[in-house]
C-alpha cells in the first residue's frame, strides 16, 4: 500500500501544493465517512487519473445544501450557487402569493433545489426539465436528500404549505415539451445554465472537464458540423436561441415574469441581444460572478 | 418566545437577582441574631448553651458576608456570560513538535467542552503529515464558554523529549492561543454594530480562467477585510465559498467583537486614571513539563502534579475555576482602588 506522505506528493504535482493539501484532507474526511468503505488511497488515485474531487466524493456544497453529485452529470459550480443567491435575494416570492418556476437544463437541480430551499415555504412550485435520464434520477435524488417535496401530478400553480421541485425528463429543442409533459404556462421565473462552451474551446477544456462531465451540458452548439467549425456559428449559443424563442412563441413567461441565464464569460452582450430580438424581452442586466466575469444575463419585458 | 422588551426586563431581573438573595440572606440571618440574643440569658441553662453555639454560628456566617460575599457582589456582573468562544490555535516555537503538541492541547479543550457540555466546531484545521496540526480555529457554543475559556489566551509552553527527537533531549515549544468572544448569528452578511457592510471588502483567491462551465476544480478559499481596522480574515477549509465565506464572517465578527471589549476596558480603566494590568496575548502563561509531570500556571503562580489529569481536563477544570477567582479578586481590587 502506498504512504500517506507518497500519495500527498503525487498529489502536490498534479495540483500544486495547496490545493493537494485542501483536497486531501476533504477526501480523507470523505473516506472516514463513507459507507461504501471508499479508501483514501483509491480516491487519491483516482484524482491523479484526473477524475474531479467532486464525483470521488460524491457530493457538492451549494449553498446551504449538500447535494449528491454523479457522474456524468454536471458538477454544481461556485459560480451558479453565487447567482442562484443573488437571485433568492431579488425575488423572495410569498406564500400569500405562490409562483411557479421553470428550470430548463436542471442537471442534479441544483438551482431550483436552492430557491426551494431558501424560499419561504408554500411560495414556490418549480419544474426541471432535462435531457438526460441521469440527471433527472439524480435531481430527484438530491430533492429528497433536501427535504424539498417532489408532487407526483403536474399542477400549474397550486397552493401548498411547501415548496415543491418536480423533474421531467424532456428535450426543450422540441418545443412540444410544455405539453407532452403537461406543464402549465405561464412561469413567473424562467432560470437556465444551458451548455454553453465553443467547439474551439471544448478541446482544450481540463481534463476533469472534457473526459468526466456530459458532453451534452458542456457544448453550446451540439449540432455544429466540421467544416463550420471555424465559422461565426460557432459561438456556443444554439440553446439561448431555443430559450429566446419558446418565450416569444410559445408564452411560457409571464407578463412581470423574469429570465436568468448562466452564460460564458464572452458571452453577455450577445446573449443580451438574443432575448431582446428574438425573446422580445426588453430590459436587460448583466450580473458578473466572485471573479468579475460576466455570468448571468437577466432579462425582463 | 417573548417580545425583545420583555427579554431586556428578563436580563436585568437575572442579574440583579444574585444582590436580592445576598439581601435576603443578610437581613433574614440579622433577624435569627437578635432573635438568639435574647434567648442567651434564658434561665434554663441547656436552652442558654444551645443559643450561645447558634450565636457564635449567626455570627460567623455574618462575617463570611462582610468579608467574602458582599466585596463580590460590588463587582458588576460579566456581559458576557452568554456568549459562546471562537478559539484560535498556532504554532509557534518548535516546528513540528509544537504541531504536535497543539493537537494535543486541542484534544483536552474538546474534552473540557464535553465537561462543561459545549458544542465544538472546528472550523479551520492545517494538518500536518506526521499527524501534527499547524493552526486550528475552534467555536465552542455553549453559556460561559467565552467567559471560562477567555483567560487560555497567551502562549502555552510545552518540556519534553520529542517523539522525534533521536538524541533523547528535552525541547521547549510553544503554541499560541487567542480566545475570542462569539456573537450569536454570526455568519450572516449583514450590517450591525460591528461593522457595516461597506466596510468589507470580500475578495475570492486565485484566478479560474473562464469559470462556469469550463473549470470544476474547487477554487473555494475567502478573504475578507475590515477596511477600517485592516482587520483580515482568510477562509479555505470547506469545499464551497459560501461556507467559507459564513465562516470567515463568523471570525472577522469575533475579532471585532474582541477588539471592542478590550477598547472597553482599556476605556474604564483610562477614566479611572489606574495601572493597566498587562493582557499581553505574547504573555507566557503555562508550562507544561512532562519530564517533572506537572504544569504551572504562570499567572496564578501554581504548580499541579499530574500532566494527564490536565490533559483529561478534570484538573484543567479546577485551574480555570481558580483564573475565574483570581480575575475577580482583581476587578474586586480595581473597584476599591477607584473609591
Amino acid at each position: 500500500m502506498p504512504r500517506i506522505s507518497h500519495l500527498l506528493s503525487s498529489l502536490s504535482s498534479a495540483l500544486g501544493p495547496a490545493s493537494a493539501r485542501l483536497e486531501f484532507k476533504w477526501m480523507k474526511q470523505a473516506a472516514e465517512q463513507s459507507d461504501k468503505g471508499t479508501s483514501l488511497v483509491e480516491m487519491v488515485e483516482r484524482r491523479l487519473c484526473g477524475e474531479p474531487l467532486q464525483y470521488i466524493i460524491g457530493t457538492q456544497p451549494f449553498g446551504s445544501l449538500e447535494l449528491l453529485v454523479r457522474p456524468p452529470t454536471l458538477i454544481p459550480r461556485p459560480e451558479t450557487e453565487d447567482w442562484t443567491l443573488r437571485l433568492a435575494e431579488l425575488v423572495d416570492p410569498s406564500p400569500d402569493r405562490p409562483i411557479s418556476l421553470l428550470d430548463m437544463c436542471t442537471g442534479s437541480g441544483c438551482i431550483p433545489l436552492l430557491l426551494c430551499h431558501t424560499w419561504r415555504p408554500g411560495s414556490v412550485n418549480a419544474y426541471g426539465v432535462d435531457i438526460s435520464a441521469d440527471a433527472i434520477k439524480l435531481a430527484r435524488d438530491n430533492a429528497e436528500r433536501c427535504g424539498i417535496h417532489v408532487p407526483t401530478v403536474t399542477y400549474g400553480h397550486s397552493s401548498s404549505s411547501f415548496n415543491t421541485f418536480k423533474p421531467l425528463l424532456g428535450n426543450i429543442r422540441d418545443a412540444s415539451f410544455i405539453h407532452s409533459l403537461k406543464l402549465k404556462p405561464p412561469f413567473n421565473v424562467i432560470t437556465s445554465n444551458p451548455p454553453y462552451i465553443t467547439r474551439r474551446e471544448f478541446k482544450d477544456l481540463p481534463p476533469s472537464v472534457r473526459d468526466y462531465e456530459d458532453h451534452r451540458a458542456l457544448l453550446g452548439d451540439p449540432d455544429i458540423s466540421e467544416d463550420e467549425l471555424s465559422s461565426h456559428l460557432d459561438k456556443g449559443l444554439t440553446f439561448y436561441r431555443i430559450i429566446a424563442r419558446l418565450i416569444a412563441n410559445q408564452g411560457i413567461l409571464a407578463d412581470d415574469g423574469i429570465v436568468a441565464l448562466e452564460i460564458g464569460s464572452t458571452q453577455a452582450n450577445d446573449v443580451g441581444r438574443i432575448m431582446q430580438r428574438e425573446g422580445r424581452l426588453n430590459r436587460i442586466d448583466v450580473w458578473k460572478d466572485p471573479w468579475d466575469k460576466d455570468r448571468v444575463v437577466l432579462a425582463r419585458r | 418566545m417573548g417580545s425583545p422588551e420583555s427579554k431586556h426586563l428578563m436580563k436585568q431581573l437575572s442579574e440583579t437577582e444574585p444582590l436580592w438573595n445576598a439581601w435576603q440572606e443578610w437581613t433574614k440571618t440579622n433577624e435569627l441574631l437578635r432573635e438568639t440574643e435574647t434567648l442567651l440569658n434564658d434561665p434554663d441553662p441547656s436552652m442558654r448553651s444551645m443559643a450561645s453555639e447558634e450565636h457564635a454560628d449567626l455570627q460567623s456566617q455574618i462575617s463570611d458576608m462582610v468579608v467574602n460575599k458582599f466585596p463580590s457582589l460590588v463587582v458588576p456582573p460579566s456581559k458576557t456570560t452568554h456568549l459562546s468562544a471562537i478559539m484560535e490555535l498556532k504554532a509557534g516555537v518548535g516546528g513540528s513538535e509544537s504541531a504536535l503538541f497543539l493537537s494535543e492541547l486541542l484534544r483536552m479543550y474538546i474534552r473540557l467542552a464535553t465537561l462543561y457540555r459545549w458544542k465544538t466546531n472546528t472550523i479551520a484545521s492545517n494538518q500536518t503529515e506526521n499527524g501534527g496540526i499547524k493552526d486550528a480555529i475552534v467555536e465552542f457554543v455553549g453559556e460561559r464558554a467565552y467567559d471560562t475559556l477567555r483567560f487560555e489566551s497567551g502562549v502555552h509552553r510545552v518540556q519534553r523529549v520529542p517523539a522525534t527527537e533521536a538524541n533523547g533531549r528535552v525541547h521547549t515549544s510553544t503554541v499560541a492561543a487567542v480566545v475570542l468572544p462569539m456573537p450569536e448569528d454570526t455568519g450572516s452578511e449583514t450590517s450591525d454594530d460591528l461593522f457595516t457592510m461597506d466596510e468589507i471588502r470580500i475578495e475570492v483567491m486565485r484566478a479560474r480562467g473562464a469559470g462556469g462551465q469550463h473549470v470544476n476544480k474547487t477554487e473555494s478559499a475567502v478573504r475578507l477585510t475590515h477596511i477600517p481596522s485592516g482587520i483580515t480574515v482568510s477562509m479555505q477549509d470547506e469545499r464551497s465559498q459560501h461556507q467559507n465565506r459564513r465562516r470567515a464572517f463568523q471570525v472577522l465578527r469575533a475579532r471585532l467583537m474582541d477588539r471592542k471589549l478590550s477598547q472597553e476596558v482599556v476605556e474604564r480603566r483610562d477614566v479611572r486614571r489606574n495601572l493597566v494590568r498587562s493582557a499581553d496575548r505574547s504573555e507566557k502563561i503555562r508550562t507544561y513539563n512532562y519530564a517533572q509531570d506537572r504544569v504551572t500556571d504562570h499567572r496564578l503562580g501554581l504548580s499541579v502534579k499530574n500532566l494527564e489529569s490536565i490533559l483529561e481536563g478534570d484538573s484543567l477544570q479546577d485551574l480555570l475555576d481558580a483564573l475565574a477567582k483570581k480575575h475577580q479578586d482583581d476587578l474586586l481590587q480595581e473597584e476599591l482602588e477607584m473609591t
